[in-house]
């Protein structure tokens, strides 16, 4: 029950910073000191923003409850239509990302712990210091570099060729960078979680009691270690999903790619606060379920949690 | 040993799988148009921001960007050249009429919405008669407070005339409050006026003008017809073949938002075939973007005017504003900020302007800014600076320079929109911006120092409004030049701001797309209907 006023108070903090910010989407007409008074002030009175904020705030609410998100400040079209319509890349973007992420970061960290003075290990850390050490928009310019300017394999930005009829394979084809991009910034922390969580396991007395029964390394590894190890990578894991339903606000405006993540970043910009206020919305509630489903899985792979005996 | 082998196989495979599940699509890299018979030509368009309402009068930013969009789905009176002068285009001609006060427009008859609705004169009347209505909620509606029977901010003056008449079906009659030339109201207004298919809104109260299901899927009479969009991020438009001017030599116009750090790179990849504003690019990128096999052309007219806007409210001393341009190096700032591309001016009047009264410039003197400075007292008052990011290393530069003459100056970096408003606000004391410039002579004060803008927070605007007013008044030339001149002489004495420099645009020409007039783009209008895909 405490999501409820949590989620109330993440929005109206948010309504608050948006509204003693600097500068409203009125200071944005006339480009560059040009505007006419007459026509901030038209644009404010349709807008609100002259009613005083409480009044301003409740009134969003109140049309939150009716399912109304509102109307964009920028284009006058619903809020709800812009989301719903960047919601979808988002997802095939970043999800592609962090799933490759985890499929690559799940095995390369287990391999690391079970073998600390192996390849894999070297491999693991140098994936870490990657994805901590270079940033997102200087590994995007230095893979489009690579691939679309030097090589001409892959292209540098948009989700389909333009004329294109939009298939499986031309989004592929575009996917392939930016979701590179995403992959490598989300590995480094999933294959240091899996690793961690993987070594803590090794130490278990149960694990050494799995060997002194004389069981083949690689059952020990899959039924014992990896299986013990599950709770912590598991939420590792799931703390991606707002991640990914936000998207990436930097990989999104580099590749020209229609996400939630430019949607927000175009907002912000320009001063959409209604739109803002909906894209919060939609990431606040994510985050919410989430949670909600990191305990359900807590139950379904952690038998002491299922019982009512903590464990996590 | 037999794990890398199979490990590069497997990347191989990757890599050519990736590269195959596009085999329909061109390899990025060369730049060919689809020759196959079926396949829709298409112009691949990208551009750094997204665009607001597809309604143009409920623009909120009025922005270039927008304008870009409308330019293409609506059409205008007239296209302006780099240049200022003028080409017909829902117009065939014009002539001025009623001793000045009007322009009589001559619409050009195979003018049609692309629903195949022929464009009358009674389609601008109506337009403009339902944007200057009370109850209609248009924005930027000031655009027509130049038009008898409105009030300063655009709206129609009950019991008067609005001043738009269909004289007959292709004859347009617009009638202003002073004496205005063709080519004033042109070059100043032509971008904001467009006509809307008010044959679609005749049941429509205007106060639910905005709120039509017809701005989702416009229809206008411009150059190209709208086909879908994602919001904010991409949209596909197709070529109007009726366009009286001539069809567009493409099928479909494919627009794109993307970083504008991406622009260049995506039409080097060959994922653009052209991008807003002109295909401008940097001096710093010009040689990437010719070692890539792009040719890189100087505009032909400055299309930048860069100011530092003063705040005169708390630099109240027009002797202290003045020690400050003393104190500016321009031409250093100018080389730095353009690298060749720019010219320093102490006005903001383009040299090609008919009116032109000199440039008004003052020499790089920091002896003679200290000794202002010690006559106006200055007490070392520390004052603000603001820029946009990427004009930080010009602001430090500008700091160096002020702080050599006595100054004590704080650079503030902050976003575009808060640099306005903090300025409109008195938060900031100075800041570094700049403008598209235009031919007329007032372009830059005429709506800068008035009750409506005063975003120099000039204490006073009268003495100002009354030479503004002279100057535009004034239809003889030379009497014209002479009251131009003496509006700059109170300029250059006051210095409410101080101008720096007009800088000239880089254009990369497209590889595939011919036609394109660059320069042109600056001044918000594409001439499309002479772009061919190759």
């Amino acid at each position: 029950m405490t999501v409820i006023p949590v989620f109330f108070g993440i929005t109206l903090l948010v309504f608050i910073f948006l509204s003693i910010a600097p500068g409203t989407i009125a200071d944005l007409m006339g480009e560059g000191g040009n505007a006419i008074s007459s026509d901030q002030a038209a644009l404010e009175e349709r807008l609100g923003l002259n009613d005083p904020l409480p009044v301003r705030y409740l009134e969003w609410l109140g049309n939150l409850f009716h399912g109304d998100l509102g109307l964009s400040w920028q284009t006058g079209r619903p809020v709800a239509e812009s989301i719903a319509q960047r919601v979808g890349p988002s997802l095939i973007l970043t999800g592609t990302g962090v799933a490759l992420a985890i499929l690559l970061a799940i095995p390369l960290g287990t391999l690391a712990a079970w073998k600390p003075r192996s390849i894999w290990n070297k491999l693991a850390s140098v994936c870490s210091m990657v994805s901590f050490g270079v940033p997102g928009f200087l590994l995007s310019l230095v893979l489009v570099y690579i691939f679309s300017l030097t090589l001409g394999l892959l292209p540098a930005s948009r989700m389909y060729t333009t004329g294109s009829s939009g298939s499986f394979g031309d989004l592929l084809y575009h996917l392939a960078l930016p979701a590179a991009v995403i992959c490598i910034s989300n590995l480094g922390e999933l294959v240091k979680q899996t690793r961690a969580a993987c070594l803590e396991t090794i130490g278990e007395d149960y694990i050494r009691t799995a060997w002194a029964k004389g069981l083949k390394g690689r059952v020990v590894l899959v039924r014992h270690v990896f299986r013990g190890s599950l709770t912590p990578i598991l939420t590792t894991v799931l703390t991606h999903i707002p991640h990914i339903i936000g998207g990436s606000v930097v990989v999104e405006r580099l590749f020209g790619w229609p996400g939630m993540g430019s949607l927000m970043f175009t907002a912000i910009l320009s001063r959409d606060y209604a739109m803002v206020m909906g894209v919060t919305v939609v990431i606040a509630l994510t985050v919410f379920s989430t949670n909600l489903l990191l305990d359900l899985v807590y139950g379904l792979v952690d038998p002491r949690v299922r019982q009512g005996r903590g464990g996590v | 040993m037999k794990k890398r082998p199979i490990a590069l196989a497997a990347a191989l495979t990757l890599t050519v799988s990736l590269t195959a599940c596009n085999q329909a699509a061109p390899a990025p890299s060369d730049n060919q148009p689809q020759t196959t018979s079926d396949a829709p030509v298409v112009v691949s368009y990208g551009i750094s921001n997204p665009w607001d309402s597809l309604m143009p009068y409920n623009s909120a930013s009025g922005s270039n960007y927008s304008r870009m969009i409308y330019d293409k789905i609506y059409d205008r009176l007239a296209y302006v050249h780099a240049d200022g002068t003028l080409s017909p285009r829902a117009a065939k001609s014009w002539e001025s009429a009623d001793d000045g006060l009007s322009v009589r427009f001559f619409l050009d008859e195979k003018a049609a919405f692309h629903d195949g609705t022929p464009v009358t004169a009674q389609h601008w009347v109506d337009t403009i008669l339902r944007m200057t209505d009370p109850e209609c909620p248009t924005l930027g509606r000031s655009a027509f407070s130049v038009l008898a029977g409105t009030d300063s901010s655009g709206v129609a003056v009950a019991g008067e005339t609005v001043g738009v008449v269909a004289e007959d079906d292709y004859t347009l009659k617009l009638t202003f409050k002073t004496p205005t030339t063709p080519e004033d109201f042109l070059l100043d207004r032509n971008r904001e006026y467009y006509v809307l298919p008010t044959h679609l809104m005749e049941d429509v109260a205007p106060a639910d003008t905005m709120t039509m299901d017809l701005w989702s899927a416009p229809i206008g009479s411009g150059p190209c017809k709208f086909e879908s969009e994602v919001m904010g991020s991409s949209m596909v438009l197709t070529a109007n073949e009726d366009y009286q001017l001539g069809a567009p030599g493409f099928d479909e116009l494919d627009i794109t938002v993307m970083d504008k750090n991406s622009l260049l790179t995506a039409l080097i990849a060959g994922d653009l075939d052209y991008y807003a504003i002109g295909g401008s690019v940097s001096a710093n990128d010009q040689p990437t973007a010719e070692n890539a096999g792009f040719q890189v052309l100087e505009g032909t007219v400055p299309n930048t005017f860069f100011e530092l806007m003063l705040n005169n409210k708390s630099i109240d001393d027009a002797r202290i504003r003045r020690a400050i341009e003393l104190a500016l190096d321009k031409e250093l700032l100018c080389e730095q900020s353009t690298q060749g591309h720019g010219t320093v001016t102490g006005t903001s009047v383009l040299p090609t302007c008919a009116s032109y009264a000199g440039d008004y410039n003052v020499e790089y003197n920091v002896d003679a800014a200290k000794e202002l400075l010690d006559e106006a007292g200055y007490d070392g008052t520390t004052y603000s600076l603001a820029c946009t990011s990427n004009r930080q290393g010009l602001a430090a530069l500008m700091q160096q320079q002020l702080e050599e003459a006595g100054f004590s100056i704080q650079v503030e970096t902050v976003d575009s929109t808060t640099m306005f408003a903090g300025m409109a606000d008195g938060t900031y004391d100075m800041g570094i911006a700049s403008h598209t410039p235009n031919a007329l002579p007032l372009w830059f004060t005429e709506s800068r120092f008035n009750a409506e803008n005063n975003i120099f927070r000039v204490p006073d605007t009268a003495p100002y409004e009354e030479r503004i007013a002279a100057v535009k008044n004034e239809t003889d030339p030379d009497k014209r030049t002479a009251a131009l001149a003496e509006l700059e002489d109170y300029l250059a004495q006051e210095r409410p701001f101080i101008p720096l420099w007009f800088g000239t645009a880089l254009h990369v020409q497209s590889n595939t797309v011919s036609g394109i007039d660059y320069p042109s783009a600056s001044f918000s209008n594409e001439n499309v209907w002479e772009w061919v895909k190759e």
